[in-house]
């Protein structure tokens, strides 16, 4: 279903009808000229490729995205307590607000970590937050919470600028809100936590699929991008290494690597992307790392269900933004209706992510589903079940036509003195008609979005 | 404070600039080649490649180009670019948009001949110089104005000497080019470091000024 057409659309349309649809094909050939790629691997294979882009914004009104704006400082905010709780007091489990076991059963979560506070006890920098509209009441949902290492905002900056230069009766004509603050808000942020020294984006390299957004990000922020051999720990403090031979001491890192993958001495010791003794200079204070390690616990998808309760709990509000009706296969209530109701809801693998993992009870057959709740009731841990949103569709011009296809909204979240929401985010679109996943690893495009008014 | 560019990125930049000018120098000679072969001196290419140790066989002058360009040999002109365009993509942060644009576009220029029954012709080469100029130009814009554009600059008058003392180019203006070169090391190194001592005064004869150089070279860029 087709979201609601506002005055805001009635303009775009109108100005969009009045330009040169060849144009289009601009965009294209912007992103295969400056190598916008999301880079992937098919059978063992290196492939650089650009995201398919779509030229119909979404359009998000800035009274609407103010509630948004909203929820997501309040949904950060208390994201970080949990953290910073979680590894130190861990209250909220003393409280029972959520059960022990359940979190120390996340895969995210590092008791390794536990007594750490990191610098000024910020864990959770520069966070992507999904959500959808929900066509049944208009409002917009939350899906998911990416507090270790999310992508895509690379695409919408550079795309925006394009935007700008081949179609600029848009923005001569609407009130769209500017986007070039993403790259001030990490500055920001870095020097927030920086422990003294420069700033630093850490790379796995020029292989990884978002090597572009690294690269972009470092340049734009004017941290330095590195790879891991190219820093260096001495005395537990972390190194830039200089083309000259020279170090220079690091403040803080934006890392773009998996938390298992960081530190070859801590971790997965066959890591070749991790900076061997990261960890205890991180542990003895010396470097901010962004985001703080062992943040899974707070984006693995069981959790997810207590983010509501977190709120509550930690900020004595209501959230402002309501999470997917979910259901825990791990309390007996919950599993029991899950069970009952499994053809319509959608089950996840909470170890799963990129739209892995993600199972339609409609899809299945009984056959199936009779399985699946064998498996369920063997790990009720590993899974959490979701009533089926009926998402909006958006508008896609997309080979030379108007279609419909399903769209979610990443929204990004940085945390420095402040909470900030960056007023655009990363609209994803999925391939085919009817088809509910839209991560880019599943063939989705992306899409502007505008953040406006008349 | 120090200019910052990881030792990576450093040696990126210079072969970028490197690979740019071995692909101009070398298409302006595969250019003069191609003329002469035409109707003066069947065998002009074959004479080029010499200069580099290379073997070159062709048919006629269209099959010289297309040899010269896409033949399997350490000059083919595909794969310098398609090692400029890797240098570019690693240190992409540290060059200029237009630039980087230019290279990727002259990149895609000589890789679409894999792709397609395209001929080899001279315009490929005009076009090609033109995208070569238009880098130079963009990449101009901020030149000296950091160290990342000193390593590119390096990188491409270390290989402009190279093509002057292989050819035996006025030594005057060979001279100013390696003047040049001294000077970009010295900006890069410590100004009291031992590596920048005059290269001419280092060398006894012009063989042995591009080890001379590539020695400094690396005493720059410490990995």
């Amino acid at each position: 279903m087709l979201e609601k057409n506002t005055e805001l659309h009635a303009k775009f349309w109108e100005i969009f009808n009045k330009q040169d649809r060849h144009k289009v094909d601009e965009f294209q050939t912007y992103m295969d000229k400056f190598a916008v790629n999301f880079n992937l691997y098919k059978d063992g294979n290196f492939i650089e490729q650009s995201l398919p882009f779509d030229v119909v914004p979404r359009i998000i009104s800035t009274e609407e995205f103010a509630k948004i704006d909203k929820g997501l400082q309040q949904r950060v905010k208390a994201l970080n307590l949990f953290l910073e709780d979680l590894y130190t007091d861990a209250k909220i489990v003393k409280d029972g607000i959520i059960p022990e076991t359940f979190v120390k059963e996340a895969s995210g979560y590092l008791k390794e970590f536990v007594g750490f506070s990191p610098s000024q006890k910020i864990r959770a920098h520069i966070n992507g937050i999904d959500l959808v509209k929900d066509s049944a009441d208009d409002e917009w949902v939350i899906l998911e919470d990416n507090l270790r290492v999310p992508s895509g905002s690379s695409y919408p900056l550079s795309i925006r600028d394009t935007y700008r230069k081949i179609y600029p009766d848009f923005f001569e004509n609407l009130k769209i809100n500017p986007i070039k603050d993403y790259p001030s808000m990490i500055l920001e942020s870095m020097e927030h936590v920086s422990t003294g020294g420069i700033n630093v984006v850490l790379t796995p390299g020029r292989f990884n699929s978002a090597y572009y957004e690294h690269s972009y990000l470092a340049e734009k922020s004017g941290a330095q991008l590195v790879r891991p051999h190219e820093l260096k720990v001495v005395d537990k403090k972390v190194y830039f290494k200089n083309y000259n031979g020279k170090l220079i001491r690091v403040g803080s890192i934006y890392r773009r690597t998996d938390d298992e993958f960081i530190d070859p001495k801590f971790f997965n010791p066959d890591s070749l992307i991790g900076v061997p003794g990261l960890v205890e200079a991180y542990l003895a204070g010396n470097v901010a790392l962004m985001n703080a390690i062992g943040n899974g616990v707070a984006d693995d998808k069981g959790i997810y269900y207590f983010v509501p309760k977190m709120i509550e709990y930690y900020l004595g509000e209501k959230p402002i933004l309501k999470n997917a009706p979910t259901y825990l296969p791990y309390f007996e209530e919950d599993r029991k209706y899950i069970f009952d109701n499994m053809e319509k809801l959608v089950i996840k693998d909470v170890a799963e992510a990129g739209g892995y993992g993600v199972l339609f009870g409609h899809e299945m057959t009984a056959l199936q589903i009779e399985d699946l709740k064998t498996i369920v009731k063997a790990n009720p841990r590993r899974f959490i079940a979701q009533e089926l949103i009926e998402f909006y569709d958006e508008k896609c011009y997309l080979n030379k036509e108007l279609q419909n296809r399903k769209a979610d909204f990443r929204a990004y979240v940085v945390a420095a003195e402040d909470i900030k929401v960056w007023q655009c985010g990363l609209t994803r679109y999925a391939l085919e008609e009817g088809n509910y996943l839209v991560n880019s690893s599943q063939g989705g495009g992306f899409k502007d979005t505008w953040i406006m008014e008349l | 404070m120090d200019q910052l560019v990881t030792a990576n990125v450093a040696t990126n930049l210079y072969w970028l600039g490197r690979n740019l000018e071995r692909a101009k120098q070398m298409l302006y000679k595969i250019s003069k080649a191609y003329d002469l072969i035409i109707d003066v001196d069947r065998d002009a290419g074959v004479k080029l490649f010499q200069t580099f140790d290379i073997k070159l066989e062709y048919s006629d002058s269209v099959d010289f180009l297309q040899q010269a360009i896409m033949g399997e040999h350490s000059s083919n002109i595909l794969e310098i670019m398609t090692n400029a365009r890797e240098s570019a993509i690693i240190c992409r942060h540290r060059i200029d948009s237009e630039a980087f644009g230019e290279m990727i576009e002259l990149h895609a220029l000589f890789d679409t001949l894999t792709k397609t029954d395209i001929e080899i012709d001279y315009k490929l080469i005009d076009k090609a110089h033109s995208l070569i100029s238009e880098i130079y130009g963009a990449l101009a814009k901020r030149e000296h104005t950091n160290n990342s554009d000193l390593f590119i600059r390096m990188g491409k008058l270390v290989e402009e000497a190279d093509f002057r003392l292989r050819f035996n180019k006025d030594e005057t203006i060979t001279m100013t080019v390696i003047d040049e070169i001294d000077a970009i090391v010295k900006t890069l190194s410590d100004e009291d470091e031992e590596s920048t001592k005059q290269t001419q005064s280092q060398s006894s004869d012009e063989t042995d000024l591009i080890t001379a150089i590539n020695t400094k070279i690396n005493q720059v860029i410490v990995e």
